[in-house]
C-alpha cells in the first residue's frame, strides 16, 4: 500500500497524525524523517509512546529516508512520513520522483512566519520554497484532519 | 545546580495554581504556550539568583516558557516542571525547545486517554448510577468532588514528576502506575458506563407508561439513528438541546 501522506508538520507525531489519520488509513507504520531526533534516544522515546504499539515507528535521518524511501513504498501496510520542515521535504523530493504529494498539516508561530491559516504560518521564503515544490510538478495542499477540507497552495502563499 | 524539591514546593505551588488558567489565553498562535509560560515563571525566579548575570538567563528561560505548545490542559505541567527543571539544569536552549516539542504529543494523547476517555466517563458513569439508584443531589456533590480530586492529583503529579526529571522526563512517564491506569482506564470506563446505561434509562423512563413508553423508545431509536448517520455534524449535546427546544415549545403550545 506504501506511503498514504507525505506530511509537514513541526509538532511531528501527535493527536492528528496518529488518530485523526491513522485511525482512517488504518496505517502501519509511521515514519518520522527528522535529524535531530534521529539522534537523541530520549527524543525517540518520547515520540513513540504517543503511538499505540500495533503501528511501528520509524526513525531516520533526512539521508536515510532517501535509501529507504523505495523500500517504505514498497511496504504491504499503510504508512504516513512526517517532517518538521521544508527543507527535509523538499530534500525527499529532489531525489525522488516518488513524493507526488505533500500535506501541509501544522507549521507554527515561530519569529518571522506570518499567519496563513490557523494552523499554517510560513515566513515569505518558506512560502517560496513551498511554490517550488509545486512547480516541480508536487501537489501541495494544507489539511489539518482528514474531516478538513484540503487548502491548495495558492489559497495559503 | 538546581535546587531540591522541598525547597522548590514555594514555587511548584505557585506553578500549579497558575495552571489553572493554562486554557484562558489558548490562541491559534502559541495555543497554551502563553498559559504555559505564565506558570513556568515561579519555577525560573531563582535563576537570578543561580546564575547571576543581571536576570538575561531568567528573562530568556521566560520568553522561552511562553512559546508554542499544546498538551492535555491536566498533563502539561509535566512539561513546566520538566522544561524549567531544564533550564536550571543548564540544558542548552534548542534542547529545552525540542523537550517541549517532543512532550506535546504523549502528554496530549495520554491525558485523552486517561481523562476524556476514562476518568471524566468514569466518574460521570457512578453518578448516574447514584443518582439512578435514587441518592440524589448527595451523588452530584460526589461526582464534583471525586472528579476533581482525582483531576487535581494528576496536575500535582505531572508538575513535581517533571520538575523531578527535567529532559529525563520519560522515565517518569514510564511509571508503572500510570501505565496500569491508563491500560485500565478504557475498560473500567466502559463497564461503568455500560452498567450506568440500563439504569439512567430506567430511571428516566420511570415516569412513561403504556404508550408514552412505546413513544419514548422511538425517539430514543430515533435519536441514536440520527447521530449515526449525521455523525459529521450532529453532537449528543446539540441533538439533546435540540431536544429540550421541541419539547418546551410541545408543552407550550399544548393545551
Amino acid at each position: 500500500m506504501s506511503i498514504a501522506l507525505y506530511r509537514l508538520d513541526d509538532r511531528l507525531i501527535h493527536g492528528q497524525v496518529v488518530v485523526g489519520w491513522g485511525k482512517p488509513l488504518n496505517v502501519g507504520f509511521i515514519v518520522l524523517v527528522d535529524d535531530a531526533v534521529r539522534a537523541s534516544a530520549w527524543e525517540q522515546e518520547l515520540y513513540r509512546m504517543g503511538v499505540p504499539p500495533e503501528i511501528e515507528v520509524v526513525f531516520a535521518s533526512t539521508e536515510e529516508a532517501l535509501q529507504r524511501l523505495a523500500e517504505w513504498e514498497r511496504d504491504p501496510r499503510v504508512g504516513i512520513l512526517v517532517a518538521g520542515d521544508i527543507d527535509t521535504l523538499a530534500a525527499l523530493t529532489a531525489n525522488s520522483h516518488r513524493v507526488s504529494r505533500v500535506n501541509v498539516g501544522g507549521l507554527h508561530h515561530r519569529p518571522g512566519r506570518s499567519e496563513r491559516l490557523r494552523y499554517v504560518y510560513l515566513s515569505d521564503a518558506e512560502a517560496a520554497q513551498l511554490k517550488t515544490l509545486a512547480a516541480r510538478g508536487v501537489e501541495v495542499t494544507a489539511q489539518d484532519v482528514p474531516t478538513a477540507a484540503p487548502v491548495p497552495l495558492k489559497d495559503f502563499t | 545546580m538546581s535546587p531540591p524539591l522541598t525547597r522548590a514546593r514555594p514555587g511548584l505551588v505557585r506553578s500549579l495554581l497558575r495552571l489553572f488558567t493554562v486554557q484562558g489565553s489558548w490562541n491559534y498562535e502559541r495555543m497554551q504556550g502563553l498559559g504555559i509560560g505564565v506558570a513556568e515563571e515561579p519555577l525560573l525566579r531563582n535563576l537570578r539568583a543561580e546564575v547571576g548575570d543581571d536576570g538575561v538567563a531568567y528573562r530568556a528561560a521566560v520568553a522561552r516558557g511562553a512559546h508554542f505548545f499544546n498538551a492535555h490542559p491536566y498533563l502539561c505541567g509535566l512539561a513546566v516542571g520538566a522544561a524549567a527543571r531544564a533550564e536550571h539544569d543548564g540544558v542548552p536552549p534548542e534542547q529545552v525547545e525540542r523537550l517541549r516539542t517532543a512532550l506535546c504529543g504523549p502528554l496530549g494523547s495520554l491525558g485523552d486517554r486517561l481523562v476524556w476517555a476514562g476518568w471524566l466517563p468514569l466518574t460521570s458513569g457512578l453518578a448516574l448510577i447514584a443518582v439512578a439508584l435514587g441518592l440524589g443531589l448527595r451523588a452530584i456533590v460526589a461526582f464534583v468532588v471525586v472528579y476533581n480530586v482525582g483531576h487535581v492529583a494528576l496536575r500535582w503529579w505531572a508538575l513535581r514528576a517533571g520538575w523531578r526529571y527535567g529532559a529525563q522526563v520519560a522515565q517518569a512517564l514510564r511509571e508503572p502506575l500510570l501505565q496500569r491506569a491508563t491500560a485500565l482506564s478504557a475498560p473500567a470506563m466502559a463497564l461503568v458506563v455500560g452498567a450506568a446505561l440500563p439504569l439512567v434509562a430506567q430511571y428516566l423512563s420511570s415516569a412513561f407508561f403504556g404508550w408514552a413508553r412505546v413513544a419514548l423508545a422511538g425517539v430514543v431509536a430515533g435519536g441514536f439513528g440520527l447521530l449515526w448517520w449525521q455523525r459529521a455534524r450532529l453532537t449528543g449535546v446539540r441533538l439533546g438541546l435540540a431536544l429540550l427546544a421541541v419539547a418546551a415549545l410541545a408543552g407550550w403550545l399544548w393545551p
